[in-house]
């Protein structure tokens, strides 16, 4: 279980950790080795005395391998981040300018001190050093060694003095026979009192000692022999030989010498030894004084090497301030150039639009601060720009619900019957619908954005202005008034609609006008009215004129005769004509009441126009007429009586306008788009004005003094019934040209 | 980069050390003989002594020359057997207030020797004489033998120790190289 669990906990390590620990590892592998490494040469350099511990050793190794290692460290720490900085400076690296400054600074500023510091320091231990050596301490210490070896050198002179004199009496009294043996002992005993020498020792020729006399501070302690070696090897011709010898009681100083004095050892019969004891204080000042001298020379021996060793040593410490300064130096400008550079960086990025870029918190100095308004003012901007973009979102929302509002609102123009024009707060259109184009038979950007005040002229441009001045005087900002208008010669009735717009605040923000085409409502209602006017008459007026008629043929019948006056009979006849006259015209009037629907059968329309036409050539030779026709004039639903009449009317109606002579121009023609077939009778009369166009087609409206002006009237009636349209233009060059649709 | 800058500092750092302080004392006159019963050898150190090492000697600093003497069995197809491996050393203290050298040569049975002149006590410390490596009991016969010598001085021991402070200066020290004579007995 817990198995799985490190495992687990194993795999969750991230590759970054991984790498570090691996890292680690290598360090550690390369620490180890360096440390073999430095021991290895370490011990090869150094030396240990036999005397110092084997722990003092092994503390010294520690301590300077620490250092060593200390020190290389530094080294490449220091070397690293020189060759960083100039890699740097050449990648141009943003801060390697400034971090150049700063170390250049540091070490200089570092290395003046320590230079100066340095090389006094030299000078001083230099001088030091000459003074301690120049103080007159040898000359003193070789004195004192000369003094002491004058007092070895002045025993000895002195037991050879005595040594020469003994021999010569041991010879000369032969005192070395055995026989003289106490003889021997006598003499030396006499000698050694007599010269006050702390021992006389005689040794025979094999260096065995023959006998010998104390002094009684000796006696009581054994009295050890000399050597054979002593004896034999290392006596000079004609000198004595000097051995001492510690013991308890001082330095035993034993001068050795031959019988006969003088000759070589070999050749000595024996050897007499003459010792003077030093005591023990004067032995030990001498050796003080051997130790003080030795230990001068030797430290005068080292006083090279001492320099050189306060030398490296100062060396290794100016060299280790210098790197500390520039590590130090290079440390200082990390801090600074490290902030200086993020910031660079981000400024760069938000520069870029990238808002997220945060720099971590370095120190909590200024750069920190720095740095932290840095984070601030990008958090700030990140926030704006988060707002500005939900704003702009929602913006960009509302303006598409606007815009489809708005396509909707012009869909919606475009498809209402009334036509739309809206003028905005300076009187300048803005916009226009298809209805109103099409009604008014104008291009919206040929209008829009102009003033109604150019665009319009004369009569309109008055009723304008008036209209203005009603919007700003009515309470309701409405204004409705109804139009007449002939457009391209088309005579148009509108009603108009015109709203001041305002907005919330009650500021004008401009007009909209609607209007409704009420031409052929009008048209159709002036129609019927007048179908019910001719009903009428005919109904009321046809009633007295049969009595009026019949009474005044009767008044002629009786009275002719009794009254033989002309006058009397025009006067009846008179009646009857008029009567008849009234008649006929009541009739008209009454045809036209009750004129019938019409009853449309497939025909074809050439065929009636041409028999229409046949009927005027003849009576009219000075008019000229033509029918043009195209070839694919399709059967069209026709009551071809009621068409015929009309016909008729049209082209009477042409010729009448034509005074002497003229041309009359029919032309029949079929447009398969829109499915109509048009019908167009031109004259070149005398022309509709614009006021009568309005009117034409208005029973009882008639430019001709005969005629009750129901021509055109049925002529529309019967248009009308037959699902078409008719209109009167203006035929250029002079004219009027009626202009007649017929759906197919 | 940095790796290599460090290798070469090392390498710069023995080169150093190893040319500076190198001093050519080499062993002359190996002789090896024998007695009936031992096996005997005669060496001798020179240009071990230079001014530095007398002026030295004579302000008093004990002296102690160690001598290395190894004999090998040579064998053809196999690491070299040791037979013995034999240390000596013979030191010098010079009194100034006697004048006197005093040698001690560790493999002598007699005590101390004590010279007045200087030219013999290097004679003295500097040779080895018939010295018994081995007895002849422990060779064989018509075998290839190589004996290895070499010499040192290392133990100068300072006063006041300074060799703690002075452990870049090497004033005396000098190693031989291995010198080898082979025979065959």
């Amino acid at each position: 279980m817990s198995n799985n669990r490190y495992k687990k906990l194993a795999s969750y390590i991230s590759k970054e950790e991984r790498n570090r620990r691996k890292r680690e590892v290598i360090i550690s592998v390369v620490i180890i080795a360096v440390i073999a490494l430095l021991t290895f040469a370490e011990n090869r350099i150094m030396h240990f005395g036999a005397g110092i511990p084997v722990s003092n050793t092994i503390l010294m190794f520690i301590l300077i391998n620490i250092n060593l290692l200390l020190l290389i460290l530094l080294i490449f720490l220091v070397f690293r981040n020189l060759v960083k900085l100039l890699y740097d400076r050449k990648r141009k690296v943003m801060g390697a300018k400034l971090r150049t400054k700063l170390v250049v600074a540091f070490i200089t500023l570092s290395l003046l001190p320590t230079i100066v510091l340095f090389f006094f320091s030299i000078n001083f231990i230099t001088t030091s050093i000459e003074f301690w050596f120049n103080v007159p301490v040898e000359q003193a210490l070789e004195n004192s060694l000369r003094v002491g070896r004058s007092l070895y050198w002045h025993a000895e002179e002195t037991s050879s003095f005595f040594m020469e004199r003994m021999s010569y009496q041991i010879e000369a009294k032969k005192l070395l026979d055995p026989k003289n043996k106490k003889a021997l002992f006598r003499y030396i005993q006499i000698v050694q009192r007599e010269f006050n020498l702390n021992a006389v020792e005689i040794y025979t020729a094999n260096a065995d000692r023959l006998t010998f006399a104390l002094a009684p501070g000796l006696e009581d302690k054994p009295f050890a022999v000399i050597s054979s070696d002593d004896l034999k090897k290392n006596i000079p011709l004609n000198s004595v030989r000097t051995v001492s010898e510690r013991i308890s009681s001082g330095e035993l100083i034993r001068t050795i010498g031959t019988i006969p004095f003088g000759v070589a050892p070999p050749a000595a019969e024996a050897f007499v030894a003459l010792a003077n004891l030093m005591p023990p204080d004067l032995a030990e000042n001498m050796a003080s004084i051997s130790r003080g001298y030795e230990e001068y020379q030797q430290i005068k021996l080292l006083k090279k090497p001492i320099q050189i060793t306060y030398y490296i040593t100062l060396s290794i410490v100016a060299l280790l301030v210098v790197f500390c300064a520039v590590w130090f130096g290079f440390y200082l400008a990390k801090t600074i150039t490290i902030p200086i550079r993020e910031l660079a960086e981000g400024t760069r990025k938000v520069a870029e639009g990238d808002l997220s870029f945060s720099i971590e918190m370095v120190a909590d100095d200024e750069i920190g601060s720095l740095v932290n308004s840095f984070n601030k003012m990008t958090k700030d901007l990140r926030i704006g720009r988060d707002q500005l973009e939900l704003s702009a979102r929602l913006l960009r929302d509302q303006n598409v619900e606007i815009e489809k509002r708005r396509q909707y609102m012009e869909i919606v123009l475009k498809n209402v019957s009334a036509g739309v024009i809206t003028l905005d707060a300076g009187g300048f259109i803005s916009t226009m619908n298809k209805s109103a184009e099409k009604m008014l038979n104008l291009k919206s950007e040929d209008i829009i954005k102009k003033s109604y005040k150019k665009i319009l002229s004369g009569e309109m441009l008055d009723l304008a202005e008036e209209v203005m001045e009603q919007l700003k005087t009515s309470r309701n900002d409405a204004v409705r008034l109804p139009l007449k208008l002939a457009i391209d010669g088309r005579p148009m009735s509108f009603l108009m609609h015109i709203n001041a717009l305002k907005d919330d605040m009650g500021q004008h923000m401009g007009i909209v006008m609607v209007f409704d085409d009420l031409t052929e409502l009008e048209k159709a209602q002036r129609m019927a009215a007048w179908r019910e006017v001719a009903r009428r008459i005919a109904h009321e007026v046809k009633n007295p004129l049969t009595p009026i008629s019949l009474s005044a043929q009767r008044l002629k019948r009786k009275y002719s005769d009794q009254i033989n006056q002309p006058v009397f009979d025009e006067c009846t006849q008179t009646i009857t004509d008029h009567v008849e006259l009234i008649r006929n015209l009541v009739d008209e009037f009454s045809l036209f009441a009750r004129f019938p629907t019409a009853n449309p059968k497939p025909c074809n329309l050439p065929p009636i126009i041409e028999e229409t036409l046949a009927l005027y050539k003849e009576g009219h030779k000075k008019i000229n007429f033509n029918f043009n026709i195209t070839e694919d004039i399709p059967r069209l639903n026709l009551d071809r009586q009621q068409i015929k009449q009309a016909m008729i009317n049209l082209v009477d109606n042409a010729i009448g306008s034509i005074r002497n002579e003229g041309n009359i121009l029919i032309i029949l023609t079929h447009d398969p788009i829109l499915k109509i077939v048009r019908l167009e009778v031109a004259d070149d009369g005398v022309g509709i004005s614009d006021i009568d166009k309005t009117r034409l087609f208005e029973p009882y409206f008639s430019t001709k003094k005969a005629g009750m002006g129901l021509g055109l009237t049925i002529v529309s009636s019967i248009i009308t019934d037959h699902n078409g349209m008719i209109r009167v233009q203006d035929n250029k060059p002079k004219g009027a040209k009626f202009v007649i649709d017929l759906p197919v | 980069m940095s790796r290599k800058t460090l290798a070469l500092l090392l390498v710069i750092l023995f080169f150093v050390q190893s040319s500076g302080f190198a001093q050519d004392a080499r062993l002359t006159d190996i002789i090896v003989t024998n007695t009936q019963d031992e096996l005997l050898v005669y060496l001798s150190v020179e240009g071990a002594f230079k001014e530095k090492m007398k002026k030295a000697i004579l302000s008093g600093v004990l002296t102690r020359f160690s001598f290395f003497v190894s004999l090998y069995q040579v064998r053809t197809l196999w690491f070299d057997k040791k037979i013995t491996d034999v240390m000596v050393t013979n030191t010098v203290k010079y009194d100034n207030l006697k004048e006197e050298f005093t040698i001690k040569r560790s493999w002598e049975k007699n005590g101390p020797r004590v010279l007045r002149s200087f030219d013999e006590a290097k004679k003295l410390i500097t040779e080895i004489d018939g010295l018994e490596i081995v007895s002849l009991e422990q060779l064989e016969k018509n075998q290839r033998y190589q004996l290895r010598a070499k010499a040192e001085l290392s133990k100068v021991t300072l006063p006041y120790y300074l060799h703690y402070v002075l452990f870049f200066v090497s004033l005396w020290d000098f190693e031989t190289d291995w010198y080898t004579i082979d025979f065959t007995y």
